[in-house]
C-alpha cells in the first residue's frame, strides 16, 4: 500500500487487526445470508465503490495495468446506486438474483494501515464463490482496498476499490456484490 | 417459393424462424465465412489509437485483429498472425509500437503490416525468402465519424454504401460534434448465448418492462427517471426503422429535450439541457434542423454484430458470445457531463449494469432451447406486426408503424439469409440512399 503506517505498538497493531478482522469477517457473513440492507449500513454515505478493468500490458508498462478513475469501470457507485442495486432486489423481478445466487464471500491477508485523520487503509484479498441456478457457477479471485471510517463508534467503508484478478470475466454477468 | 436458398430460416410470410440458426456448428462455420469474412465490421474508434505508432487489439468475429495507425498517421487493421506458424504478435489489449515481433521465432513486422526482419534470411533462409509478400494479412478499413470498420472482402461496397441511410439516423448521436467522439473501454465478459440474440434483442423494445422493470422502478424513484410500462411503450410514437440489415430506433418530436438516457438524472437535468441548448448552433449547422432538434435516435444494432453504438457481439463458438462494452462520450461536453454519462451507463450496461445483467438467462436459455432436440421442431414465434411497415414519406428506410413489434428481427434475420446465400457481394442487395442528409456532417465527421 502507498501510505505508510505510523509507528505503533504492537499490541494496539494486534488489536487492529482482530477489530478489522472481525469487521470483515461479518461483512461476509451478511452477504453470503443475503442481508443486503445491514451491508449497505457497513458503508459511509460519501461512499466511492469502484471496480476498475484490468488490461493485458507489457510489464514495462504495469502503471496501465489497471484503469484510472475517469475511464471506463466496472462499476463505480456512489451510495444512491447501491441502494438502488439493493432496493431493486426485492421488486420480484431482479432477474439475474431472482431465484437469487448461493454465494461464500473468502476474506483473508489482511493489512491495515492507520493514517494521521484517524482513516485506516485496509488491503484483503477474497475468493468469491458464487453458485446460479442449476449448475452456473463462478470464481472470482481479487483484492479489495477500502479506506476505513469511525462512524457513530464503528467502522465504515469510505471507499472500496475492487481489483477482479481478470480480463475478460469468464461469466454470464457480476451480479452478486464483492 | 422461387429458386432453393440454402439458408431458409425465416418464413416473411408467418414470421416463424429456424431455432438451428443458434445452435448448429456448421450454421456458425458458414456465418463465419459468410458474414464476419464480407461484412463492414466495427472494430474500434479512432479515439483508441490517437497518436502515430498506437495500437489496439480487436476482433473481426473470431479473427484476432490489430487497429494500427502508422507513423503517417494511416489506420490499418491486421491479422495477428505471425505468416510463418502462426503465432500472435501482439498479446497486449493497447499500446503504442513501431514494431511487433513474434514471439516464437523473432520475425517482425512493421505497424503498417510489411515484414520487415526474419532472422536468419540470409545465413538460414538463402535470401530465398519471399519477404514483401509476407506481411500481416490486412483488412480494408473505413470510418464512420471516428468509429472504425474493416472487411475482409475486396468486392465490398464503400462504407457509406453499407451504412447507406442509416447513417440519417446514426449522425443524430455520433455525428453532432465538430469535436467527434471520444470512446472509453471496453470492458469484456463472455455470455453463453449465440451472438444473434445480443443483436436482434437490441431494438426489441418489447421486452424492456418485463425483463428491466425491476431496474426501471429503482431509477424512477431514485433518479427521477421516466416511468417505464408496457402501456407507455405501446402508445409511444416512437419508431422503428430498417435500412440494410440495420435496425434503428428513433424518436421524432419537437420537445427541445437532451439527448442522453443513461447518466440523466434529476439532479442533473438541468446540466443536460444546458448543453443540448449551448451546442444546438452547432448541432443544427451540422445535421440541418429536423435531425439536430427532432430526431432522436435510442436503440440500434448495425449489422451484424455492433449493438447500441459502439458495443460488441464477437462470435466464440454457436453458444458463446465475447460482450465488448464501450461508452462513447462527445470529446468536447464538459467533463461533469462525460462523467454523469460514463457512470450512467456503466451502472446500467456491461456485465454488472443494472439492465444488462437481468438480459443473460433469458438469452442462453434461448439459445440452450435451440440445442434441444423437441426444442428445435418448434419455431421462434416473430410474427409481431407483420404487414405494418413500409417506406415512408419523412423518414429514409422502411418504417414500422408502432414501436413495438418484431419487424426488426424478421429484417435481421432476412438479412442474414441474404449474406449466407450470397456467392458475392454482387449478390447482396443494398438499398439506394435517399436521404437528405442536410448540414455539413459528412462520413469523416
Amino acid at each position: 500500500m502507498a501510505a505508510k503506517a505510523p509507528a505503533m505498538a504492537p499490541a494496539a497493531q494486534q488489536a487492529l487487526w482482530f477489530e478489522l478482522m472481525q469487521f470483515y469477517i461479518r461483512e461476509a457473513w451478511l452477504l453470503d445470508e443475503r442481508k443486503f440492507k445491514d451491508w449497505l449500513d457497513l458503508f459511509t454515505d460519501d461512499i466511492l465503490y469502484f471496480m476498475p478493468r484490468r488490461k493485458n500490458v507489457l510489464r514495462r508498462e504495469l502503471h496501465r495495468e489497471v484503469t484510472p478513475l475517469g475511464d471506463l469501470a466496472i462499476l463505480e457507485e456512489d451510495k444512491r446506486y447501491l441502494e438502488m442495486r439493493v432496493a431493486r432486489l426485492d421488486s420480484g423481478m431482479a432477474w439475474a438474483e431472482d431465484p437469487p445466487s448461493r454465494t461464500r464471500h473468502l476474506i483473508g491477508n489482511l493489512e491495515a494501515a492507520p493514517q494521521d485523520n484517524g482513516e485506516v487503509q485496509a488491503r484483503t484479498a477474497f475468493l468469491v464463490y458464487r453458485s446460479h441456478l442449476e449448475t452456473d457457477h463462478q470464481l472470482l479471485s481479487g483484492s479489495r482496498e477500502d479506506v476505513l471510517r469511525q462512524v457513530a463508534g464503528g467502522w465504515k467503508v469510505a471507499k472500496r476499490t475492487i481489483l477482479l484478478d481478470a480480463n475478460v470475466l469468464l461469466d454470464k454477468n457480476l451480479s452478486v456484490f464483492l | 417459393m422461387g429458386s432453393p436458398r440454402k439458408h431458409a430460416v425465416i418464413d416473411a410470410a408467418t414470421g416463424k424462424l429456424d431455432r438451428r440458426i443458434f445452435s448448429e456448428q456448421a450454421i456458425y462455420d458458414a456465418e463465419m465465412e459468410q458474414i464476419f469474412g464480407r461484412a463492414w465490421l466495427m472494430i474500434g474508434h479512432e479515439s483508441l489509437v490517437p497518436a502515430p505508432d498506437d495500437f489496439f487489439h480487436t476482433y473481426m468475429g473470431e479473427d484476432p485483429v490489430i487497429l494500427t495507425r502508422d507513423g503517417r498517421g494511416r489506420l490499418h487493421a491486421l491479422l495477428n498472425m505471425c505468416r510463418h506458424r502462426g503465432n500472435r504478435v501482439v498479446r497486449c489489449d493497447d499500446g503504442n509500437a513501431k514494431r511487433f515481433m513474434c514471439t516464437y521465432h523473432g520475425w517482425t513486422y512493421r505497424n503498417d503490416g510489411a515484414l520487415d526482419h526474419v532472422p536468419g534470411e540470409f545465413e538460414a533462409y538463402y535470401d530465398a525468402l519471399d519477404r514483401p509478400s509476407l506481411g500481416l494479412i490486412e483488412a480494408r478499413v473505413e470510418t464512420y465519424a471516428g468509429i472504425v470498420f474493416a472487411t475482409w472482402a475486396k468486392d465490398a461496397p464503400s462504407l457509406e454504401a453499407y451504412l447507406g441511410d442509416a447513417r440519417w439516423y446514426l449522425d443524430t448521436v455520433f455525428n453532432r460534434r465538430n469535436g467527434g467522439m471520444q470512446a472509453l473501454g471496453p470492458m469484456k465478459w463472455l455470455e453463453p448465448v449465440n451472438w444473434k440474440t445480443l443483436v436482434d434483442n437490441c431494438s426489441d423494445n418489447y421486452h424492456v418492462p418485463t425483463s428491466h422493470l425491476s431496474s426501471a422502478q429503482v431509477q424512477t424513484r431514485y433518479l427521477g427517471r421516466p416511468r417505464l410500462s408496457h402501456e407507455d411503450q405501446f402508445a409511444s410514437p416512437n419508431k422503428h426503422a430498417f435500412v440494410n440489415g440495420h435496425s434503428i430506433t428513433f424518436r421524432d418530436a419537437d420537445d427541445n429535450t437532451p439527448r442522453f438516457v443513461h447518466g440523466m438524472s434529476k439532479d442533473n437535468l438541468q446540466l443536460f439541457q444546458e448543453y443540448h441548448e449551448a451546442t444546438m448552433p452547432e448541432v443544427e449547422r451540422r445535421l440541418g434542423n429536423i435531425r439536430a432538434r427532432r430526431v432522436q435516435l435510442a436503440n440500434h444494432s448495425i449489422f451484424p454484430n455492433g449493438i447500441l453504438g459502439l458495443r460488441l457481439a464477437l462470435p466464440r463458438g454457436p453458444r458463446k458470445t465475447e460482450f465488448w462494452h464501450f461508452v462513447l462520450v462527445d470529446r468536447d461536453a464538459p467533463e461533469e457531463i462525460k462523467r454523469a454519462i460514463r457512470i450512467g451507463s456503466q451502472a446500467n450496461n456491461g456485465a454488472a449494469g443494472m439492465f444488462e445483467q437481468d438480459d443473460v438467462d433469458n438469452w442462453r436459455q434461448v439459445t440452450a432451447a435451440s440445442k434441444s432436440r423437441l426444442g428445435r421442431r418448434h419455431p421462434q414465434e416473430l410474427s409481431m406486426g407483420l404487414g405494418h411497415a413500409a417506406s415512408h414519406p419523412d423518414y429514409p428506410g422502411i418504417v414500422s408503424e408502432r414501436y413495438i413489434s418484431e419487424n426488426n428481427q424478421r429484417l435481421f434475420y432476412q438479412r442474414w439469409e441474404e449474406f449466407m446465400n450470397a456467392e458475392s457481394w454482387g449478390d447482396i442487395p443494398l438499398d439506394p440512399i435517399t436521404a437528405h442528409f442536410d448540414g455539413t456532417a459528412t462520413m469523416q465527421g
